[in-house]
């Protein structure tokens, strides 16, 4: 019956059948991959290039501007020859309709005029590992295989841009101090402009910047706070778009005990006025421990200037650890302070969190307690997944440095963990994504921001993320919500941290260069190693032992002598790991997202420039549906445990969503961050919402309102 | 005629004394779905408003005009209309909001022409609004059944009618344009729209069901009749409608294809069978599929999403923060 229908229907049309089931109640699956093989006939195939040959191609890309001359420059023609014909004799075929769209509208090269295209995915991928691999051969071959298989997908930034000649950064994320005077905000702004035209998320500190009502030069009642910085900023973004390719995008963190908190929240309600409201840019709030304990004891908190404090103890605000601090502030009469009750404070974020999904969270004391560099994390990002020191610059009153400090920027790439896993050698391919992801930080040089520059110069940070955890365990029939779940993303992610480690400290003996500081963290003590060469983090069940059957896993000894390398040869890197939520790449690699349960069987995607497009999940099929139960239905306390899970093996953090059905009340909410903090969990994400259809007005066989 | 000197005082309405559940049902769904027009980042639209060539802007912005004018009647004529019959002061409640939920709808396309039309270009289309037949006769023929003294059964039919069929060869236009990536913020706040027109026409042919059943067989038999040659008016103006507006873009076929799923849905919310066969109500997969609001994963920073809504508070206990 559909392939009568086929010819008729365009692949919009076939994709959408994903979301409808057929006469007896089956996904049609096939009417999916109908649909991407009916975009490639009716509209890819009709729409791109012809080459006759691969020499005819480089030539035309390079004389027209189109490829960065200099890096095929660093090959021989033979070399590239072999590697484009190795590449392509994969037959590689993009197994969904959305993942073939996302790739052809969003990330290969097209003619100035937009209408045709000049790349398939092979040379995206090749172009991408010979831009990396920066001349040496055997490591172009690695990286290709390592993408094309699937095994390793570096973030958007670097598998969109990389070697083209009119491009963007290749690196994702940035994250940026603001502090308590005119000009730090002023230079903030400009450089979320600058960073915005060039493709990266921005996230800013507001923590130090003093509250509304404070004086200014001793003058009560001057500072207008922190709402209208967010204002100038929003409007800032919008203004930045990368070359009308998607509208810049950033967030912003406030300390939850600063005094302008609960405004800062009130801008994302749904009545709120015009004036205060924020409707695009993000909101994340900094909560120590001691915000838990207060609310424990259903106690006032207490909210602190920044300005006062600063004046007090000489640091900005963001450089003291509130909990260890709160007794001492309470009692200074110098500090001026206001109060909210703490369980009400919860509160607010949990309702908040139901009409917009925001504020992102920051466990302020867990994630530095599980810092083993020197310095204080007082922000996270626009993902809420990027987890580093920084460091406060002064100005000059023409707004040059007085003083350079570090801002934080960091490159991402995710494993598709059932790729990796299936390929049984997990040393080869994160050996490989290490050096992709450190090559992109030595390659990128940010001088429109020069903080920027020197953080990236000094600390080479990445973060190596993981993706398609659902897919792998569903695949394997294994529930998400299970024992054996938990047990596996456990080995899995340590041996992960071994690997990457073991990299870093492989590129240390190299280049005979550690990162700056090295020698304060705790990986140049050692107390870093302790909870690997104290114990192992090894498979126990006989399911879980035999998913790792035949790969070698690390033993503690591998640890302790991996401990005494990095004692003596250092790391290269200063952070490795970032598990990011992976929108996008996660399409074109077919997998479930980062390590969430899926949002729905058949996934709705809707983005501004695909429109609404359905995608179904890695591996599932209409007689495996029992492992594919969705973040909804598992619930935020499994969840919580795979990350907990997770968390205990990655340096910095990851992009953890909390789900809810929309008859939860903000308790719910709120239990599930007492959940989340107390098992060791570093930031939330956002909070999404599922509203079920009220009966008697679902649209008929619809997968994904059926539950 | 009613003595309107005699002043009626209403009960006071008291919420835990329900005589129908399906009130509070309804009244929870709607209020939680609440929503403001100011939420939904329609800039974002812009550049790809100006994507569109002249005649599908011209074509959009008619669209919307008829649809302002049919939420307009139901703010301010349809759903008041309906208040003296109900059955429950619950109901009248909902109705309430039913009402005032109109005028959001109303106010929304408002919001869209400002964001993305010149004055001139709006006020030029409103103006056409009111000189177009087929516009005017469906609005007369609505208004027809609301005159006072009219059977309150033949006002609910005509509601439902409005609410889950008339709507719809307009809604037809954001859902194409997003499937095929374009003004999807705009397909958003329409979508919104249907999430609340859906309820509205589902709790309204559930009233009238309620009031249907009470009915001798013959009364049934006339009300019937009379639903049917409404719709059959109904669709006979829409169809004309839709030639006018979508002949100019090659899309008429599949929206009118859209028009009998949705007069079946609409006879269905009346508790009445199907008009049209499955073959000629067969929606393009794309479209059916785009009406479903719930659960979709929008990308944050390109769109907000329809599926966030007003929580419920509660507060956290003792027992919450042992650790």
């Amino acid at each position: 019956m559909l392939d009568s229908t086929v010819n008729e229907l365009d692949y919009h049309a076939l994709n959408a059948m994903l979301n409808l089931y057929d006469a007896d109640g089956q996904i049609r699956f096939d009417a999916d991959r109908m649909a991407a093989r009916q975009y490639f006939l009716q509209h890819v195939n009709q729409n791109t290039v012809f080459f006759h040959s691969l020499d005819e191609k480089l030539n035309y890309l390079v004389s027209e501007g189109y490829y960065e001359e200099a890096v095929l420059d660093q090959y021989s023609k033979n070399f590239m020859r072999q590697i484009w014909d190795v590449a392509y004799a994969r037959k590689f075929r993009f197994p969904t309709f959305l993942g073939a769209f996302k790739y052809y509208t969003s990330y290969t090269l097209k003619t100035r005029d937009g209408q045709r295209y000049l790349e398939r995915y092979e040379d995206r991928v090749v172009m991408t590992a010979l831009t990396l691999a920066r001349g040496e051969e055997a490591l172009a071959m690695s990286f290709m295989d390592e993408m094309l298989s699937g095994r390793f997908q570096p973030a958007t930034p670097t598998f969109l841009n990389a070697g083209k000649a009119s491009r963007g950064e290749l690196i994702s994320c940035f994250l940026l101090r603001l502090e308590d005077n005119m000009e730090s905000i002023g230079r903030g702004i400009n450089s979320a402009l600058q960073l915005s035209k060039r493709g990266g998320g921005v996230a800013l500190l507001l923590t130090n910047i003093r509250e509304h009502g404070a004086p200014i030069k001793g003058i009560e009642n001057q500072s207008s706070g922190v709402i209208p910085v967010m204002k100038l900023l929003e409007d800032s973004f919008s203004y930045a778009n990368q070359l009308g390719a998607r509208q810049g995008a950033g967030a912003v963190y406030l300390n939850a005990h600063h005094p302008d908190i609960m405004q800062f929240l009130d801008t994302k309600r749904e009545n709120a006025d015009e004036k205060i409201r924020i409707k695009t840019l993000s909101l994340g709030v900094v909560i120590p421990d001691i915000t838990f304990e207060l609310a424990k004891k259903n106690a006032d908190m207490y909210l602190f200037s920044p300005h006062d404090v600063e004046k007090v103890y000489g640091v900005p605000f963001s450089e003291l650890s509130i909990t260890d601090n709160y007794a001492e502030m309470v009692d200074d009469k110098r500090i001026r302070k206001s109060k909210v009750n703490a369980r009400e404070f919860f509160q607010t974020v949990a309702e908040i969190q139901f009409e917009s999904g925001y504020p992102y969270v920051m466990f302020e004391d867990t994630v530095n307690r599980a810092n083993p560099i020197d310095g204080r994390i007082n922000m996270s990002n626009l993902c809420s997944e990027i987890l580093q020191v920084n460091e406060a610059s002064t100005f000059n009153d023409d707004l040059s440095y007085e003083h350079l400090g570090t801002d934080i920027s960091c490159n991402l790439g995710s494993l598709n963990i059932a790729k990796a896993m299936d390929n049984r050698d997990l040393g080869q391919t994160v050996t490989a994504a290490i050096r992709a992801l450190t090559a992109v930080s030595e390659m990128s040089a940010i001088d429109s921001v020069p903080s920027v520059r020197r953080g990236n110069d000094e600390s080479r940070a990445i973060g190596l993320g993981q993706m398609n955890l659902h897919g792998f365990l569903a695949r394997e029939h294994i529930h998400y919500d299970s024992a054996e779940a938990v047990e596996f993303t456990s080995v899995y992610f340590a041996a992960v941290a071994y690997h990457a480690i073991r990299t870093s400290c492989d590129l240390a003996r190299e280049n005979k260069v550690t990162f700056k500081d090295f020698e304060k963290s705790e990986y140049a003590s050692g107390a870093f190693f302790e909870k690997y060469t104290n114990r192992d983090w090894l498979p126990q069940s006989d399911k879980v032992k035999s998913l790792f059957e035949g790969m070698d896993l690390p033993s503690q000894d591998n640890w302790a002598s991996l401990k005494a390398d990095v004692m003596q040869h250092g790391l290269y890197n200063r952070n490795l790991q970032a598990v990011p939520p992976t929108g996008s790449i996660s399409y074109i690699n077919n997998s479930t997202s980062s390590i969430h349960p899926i949002v729905s069987r058949i996934e709705i995607r809707k983005e501004g420039k695909i429109g609404r497009v359905y995608y179904p999940a890695a591996f599932m099929a209409n007689d495996n549906l029992e492992y594919y139960r969705d973040a909804y239905e598992i619930g935020p306390e499994a969840l919580i445990d795979v990350y907990a899970a997770a968390t205990e093996h990655v340096d910095q953090g990851l992009s953890l969503t909390l789900f809810f059905p929309s008859d939860a009340t903000t308790r719910d909410i709120n239990r599930a961050q007492i959940y989340a903090w107390k098992k060791g969990i570093k930031t939330i994400y956002y909070v999404r919402l599922r509203q079920e259809v009220l009966e008697g007005t679902e649209v008929e066989g619809c997968v994904s309102c059926a539950l | 005629m009613n003595d309107l000197t005699k002043i009626r005082i209403p009960r006071a309405i008291n919420w835990n004394r329900l005589e129908d559940d399906k009130d509070l049902e309804v009244w929870n769904r709607l209020t939680v779905n609440f929503w403001l027009p100011e939420k939904v980042p329609l800039s974002n639209d812009i550049p790809s408003w100006n994507t569109l060539t002249d005649e599908e802007q011209l074509l959009t912005i008619r669209v919307f005009t008829g649809l302002t004018l049919l939420d307009t009647i139901q703010n301010t004529v349809g759903a008041p209309s309906l208040m003296p019959d109900a059955i429950t002061p619950h109901e009248e409640a909902v109705l309430t909001n039913i009402s005032f939920m109109e005028a959001v709808h109303a106010r929304s396309y408002s919001s869209i022409f400002s964001t993305l039309c010149a004055t001139k270009d709006i006020d030029e289309a409103f103006r056409w609004s009111e000189e177009n037949p087929h516009l005017q006769a469906k609005a007369e023929a609505i208004l027809r059944t609301y005159a006072p003294g009219n059977d309150p059964l033949k006002r609910k039919i005509a509601s439902v009618f409005l609410e889950s069929f008339l709507f719809y060869s307009g809604f037809y236009l954001p859902m194409f344009w997003s499937s095929r990536a374009k003004l999807t913020n705009t397909a958003d706040l329409i979508r919104l729209i249907i999430r609340d027109e859906a309820v509205h026409g589902y709790y309204i042919g559930y009233k009238f069901q309620r009031g249907y059943e009470k009915l001798p067989e013959e009364e049934q038999l006339a009300l019937k009749d009379y639903a049917f040659s409404l719709l059959f008016e109904l669709y006979e103006i829409e169809s004309q409608y839709t030639e006018e507006l979508y002949d100019s873009i090659g899309l008429t076929e599949d929206v009118k294809i859209f028009l009998h799923y949705n007069a079946n849905k609409a006879l269905q919310n009346l508790g009445f069978e199907a008009l049209f066969p499955p073959e000629v109500s067969e929606v393009n997969p794309a479209i059916l599929a785009a009406l479903s609001p719930d659960s979709e994963n929008h990308d944050f920073f390109s769109g907000s999403g329809s599926s966030y809504v007003i929580g419920k508070a509660v507060a956290t206990e003792d027992e919450d923060w042992d650790f």
